[in-house]
């Protein structure tokens, strides 16, 4: 069969290679694509869509009593940014958010490297450690919200008992203790995590590099600071974001606990959303711009991971 | 209220209290366990709001009533829709949970039965949704076309479903019914728009429940519970500064967004002259809120004062419902509170459960001590919410499809019948159709649940919340948002009652615009 070469355009060396086009490679790519294509359809729908209809209803004004939306342009927005309220929750939320995950993660760490060496009842005190992370949150809100419990809560009660406090330990009725409360709970809560992956992480540490580094005379500080650590910095920084994540969306804990009470003191972004969307008057165009608002911060930490999973560098395009 | 109206409350109060000084009734009633104080005889409500006219709705009267009729639910049922009649339905409702005292239960399912049994050809779908989900959940089902054909909502919820337009008209010609069958009151509670969205199944009012044992303990007079708000805050304060802070005196309740702390704060601010908009007047127009007037300012003030200053409260007033007052209740932690009438039969059912010797002779001492009495008065009136619940049918958008209209029919025909809007309130509430009263149902039910008169006295006192679309929105975040920006002291009690007037205001405005 003859084949004709193929012509080049002018001003194009021979010698170099040439990149396909665009509609080229989709063709080239065409089984790929199918492949992917119910994955890709599945996310349009419960991504992609409930995505776009957000942003275009956080334009929108409705409530509770009229079916109908008014278009009201950025005004969802402006009111939300003008409003004491959400940079209220904002600072909660920064605070759930990083004070739950930097300890999280020194607990973690800490836990990881104990739990790293050799010693008698590691494994069951492994198992023990487990145990907040694999219970259900729902669980662990209502036990932490009765022992914390003002007037009956065990915590409160035992250390009276014991003659250590002489009142009554208020958490979660004082607006100036309930967020650090929160914290604890969720950092007893999600430590076991970091503790699964940095001890994952510790498995990958060479061997031989850390005998080569005792036979050299390197101290324990030494050889965790230049062989360990830098090992463990992927684990460290993906367990980071993806913590950050999952408490920039955590709604169980602090829903159960205190309802964002007292006085908001505990409101976080996701249950201010919530509030504003079911617990009061049906505002869905107000709860769509915070959550567009709560997205772009989303979208920003996720770019961040996306970066540390692919490590930053160019990408491993295929050409041709 | 004009002041020879207020003096009328004030001199029937002192009245009361020298009868109940003479009478000396609740010792009688200690002998018998669980007591009425004698108190709760008196009727000085006027019934303006509700309808309910004290001279025709008494204890007496009620007693009197019961047992004159005799009902035959399935024959009437059927006249109604045929028993042949195929179909399917959905129904949704906050039915019994594992706190209910087992009889609510047993009615309940002997209820869908009976249902089943009447028209075995119509498949009926139940769904027993948990009270604090049911309007999220209905909420976001209407929105979306998948809410049930039929729903039994707390009377607060309907009038914003309505205002969507996801609820269907109601005749009550079709039901075999007529408006005098019901409290004018439950019916306005269902009308929006002069329309009517649904059929009322059952009206009640709460009552103040005291622990006679804490009162002697604390050396109150036990015979004699507080008549006013006022006399709450000596008596709360007087049990906690002798009995020390283990023991508080009321059981306040002002968690966020909690269908319980409307019920317990609103009696407080009606009594003191104020309301969140104008709900307590005799002709409401609903378009500004009275809440932070010099009363209602008032009204707030009482419960800073019991929180902050005096220390009398639960400390987690701001996170408890009515279920932690329970609890504190049960384990003498407080010494009042204010509940259903079914709080007894609920607080016999968890003595049930308890197996530790100490905890049950405590909590059994405390079952024994339980008096009720009327909600005290402020210095303007006597006031309790007027509360129950209603039948309604979605439209076919909010449903997302045709409802199955004679299936919807026999639901609400027998969810509001004379035997059965009776049986599913056994414990904790009144037939809303006023047959219901003269069932023999109803004497048995007299004879067997305590303190049901209690309630009864109460009703002439009700007034119903603000039947507009924002008083879900109102009563369930904006209020208790105003208390706990008080009680946290995040705002004085001027600016907690501005910032929540400001914010009602701000809603009403919104639709009027």
């Amino acid at each position: 069969m003859a084949t004709q070469a193929p012509t080049l355009p002018a001003g194009r060396s021979p010698n170099r290679r040439e990149v396909p086009g665009v509609l080229s490679r989709m063709r080239r790519h065409a089984a790929d694509y199918l492949y992917v294509a119910p994955a890709i359809i599945v996310m349009l729908v419960v991504i992609g869509y409930p995505l776009v209809y957000t942003v275009y209803r956080s334009f929108f004004f409705t409530d509770a009593r009229d079916p109908s939306w008014t278009w009201t342009g950025i005004s969802n927005y402006t009111g939300i940014l003008s409003d004491n309220l959400f940079w209220q929750v904002t600072r909660n939320t920064f605070v759930w958010t990083v004070g739950s995950t930097v300890l999280a993660i020194v607990l973690g760490f800490a836990a990881a490297m104990v739990l790293h060496r050799e010693f008698v009842g590691r494994g069951l005190l492994r198992g023990i450690l487990l145990i907040p992370w694999v219970i259900s949150a729902v669980a662990a809100a209502y036990i932490w919200k009765w022992m914390l419990h003002s007037d009956y809560g065990l915590i409160s009660n035992q250390l009276l008992a014991w003659g250590w406090i002489s009142d009554a330990l208020v958490v979660l009725d004082d607006r100036s203790r309930v967020m650090s409360a929160l914290v604890v709970v969720n950092v007893w809560k999600e430590f076991p995590f970091v503790m699964i992956m940095v001890m994952a992480g510790l498995q990958t540490v060479p061997q031989p590099l850390l005998r080569a580094a005792r036979v050299d005379g390197a101290s324990s500080w030494n050889q965790f600071r230049h062989i360990t650590l830098p090992h463990l910095k992927g684990v460290l920084l993906i367990t980071t974001l993806l913590l950050a994540v999952t408490n920039l969306n955590s709604f169980t804990l602090p829903f159960l606990m205190t309802g964002g009470g007292p006085a908001n003191a505990s409101q976080l972004w996701i249950t201010e959303i919530y509030k504003i969307s079911f617990g009061a008057g049906l505002r869905y165009g107000e709860a769509s711009a915070y959550s567009v608002i709560l997205f772009l911060f989303m979208a920003i930490i996720g770019y961040f991971y996306v970066r540390a999973l692919t490590g930053g560098g160019p990408k491993n395009e295929e050409a041709g | 209220m004009s002041d020879s109206q207020r003096r009328s409350v004030l001199s029937s109060s002192l009245d009361r209290r020298r009868l109940i000084g003479t009478v000396g009734g609740a010792a009688a009633g200690l002998a018998l366990g669980a007591s009425v104080a004698p108190s709760v005889l008196a009727q000085d409500g006027q019934g303006a709001q509700t309808g309910v006219d004290p001279a025709t709705w008494n204890p007496e009267t009620i007693t009197a009533m019961a047992g004159t009729e005799t009902v035959d639910t399935m024959a009437e049922m059927h006249a109604l829709v045929p028993a042949e009649t195929a179909g399917e339905l959905s129904w949704w409702v906050a039915g019994p949970n594992q706190a209910s005292p087992p009889i609510a239960t047993q009615l309940f399912d002997e209820y869908i039965t009976t249902f089943n049994t009447m028209w075995p050809a119509i498949s009926l779908d139940v769904q027993n949704v948990d009270y604090n989900e049911l309007l999220d959940k209905t909420r976001v089902a209407a929105a979306g076309g998948a809410a049930p054909s039929v729903t039994k909502f707390p009377i607060l919820w309907g009038v914003e479903f309505a205002a969507r337009g996801l609820l269907q008209e109601i005749r009550l010609e079709d039901y075999g019914l007529t408006a005098d069958m019901f409290w004018p009151g439950a019916l306005k509670s269902v009308t929006w728009q002069d329309k009517i969205y649904g059929i009322p199944t059952n009206n009640e009012t709460m009552a103040f429940i005291y622990n006679r044992d804490i009162f002697q303990r604390a050396g109150l007079n036990p015979d004699m519970p507080p008549q006013t708000w006022d006399e709450v805050r000596q008596a709360s304060k007087t049990i906690t500064d002798t009995l020390g802070p283990r023991v508080r005196g009321y059981g306040m309740v002002a968690k966020q967004n909690a269908g319980n702390t409307p019920f317990r704060f609103m009696p407080l601010l009606w009594a003191y002259g104020g309301s969140a908009l104008d709900e307590a007047d005799e002709a409401p127009t609903y378009a500004t809120s009275k809440i932070n007037t010099p009363e209602g300012v008032a009204a707030l003030q009482l419960m800073y004062d019991m929180y902050v200053t005096d220390k009398s409260v639960p400390t987690s007033a701001l996170t408890n419902t009515q279920v932690e007052n329970q609890d504190l209740f049960l384990t003498e932690q407080i010494a009042m509170m204010i509940s259903h009438p079914s709080e007894y039969v609920a607080l016999q059912s968890k003595l049930a459960t308890l197996t530790n010797p100490e905890e049950l002779e405590r909590a059994q001492r405390v079952v024994d001590n339980m008096v009720y009495t009327l909600i005290p008065a402020g210095p303007v009136r006597r006031a309790v919410v007027f509360g129950g619940s209603n039948a309604h049918i979605f439209t076919d958008a909010a449903h997302g499809g045709p409802v199955d209209q004679n299936a919807a029919k026999a639901m609400m025909g027998l969810l509001t019948s004379p035997e059965w809007s009776l049986k599913n309130n056994w414990t904790d509430s009144n037939p809303s159709n006023l047959r219901g009263f003269r069932t023999p149902w109803m004497k048995e039910r007299l004879e067997s649940i305590r303190f049901l008169e209690v309630t009864t006295s109460m009703l002439p006192y009700g007034i119903p919340f603000p039947v507009v679309p924002e008083s879900t929105e109102i009563m369930n975040s904006i209020i208790p948002d105003m208390l706990q920006n008080a009680l946290s002291e995040t705002m004085s009690v001027q600016e907690a009652a501005d910032d929540a007037a400001q914010k009602i205001n701000d809603l009403i405005s919104q639709r009027a615009s």
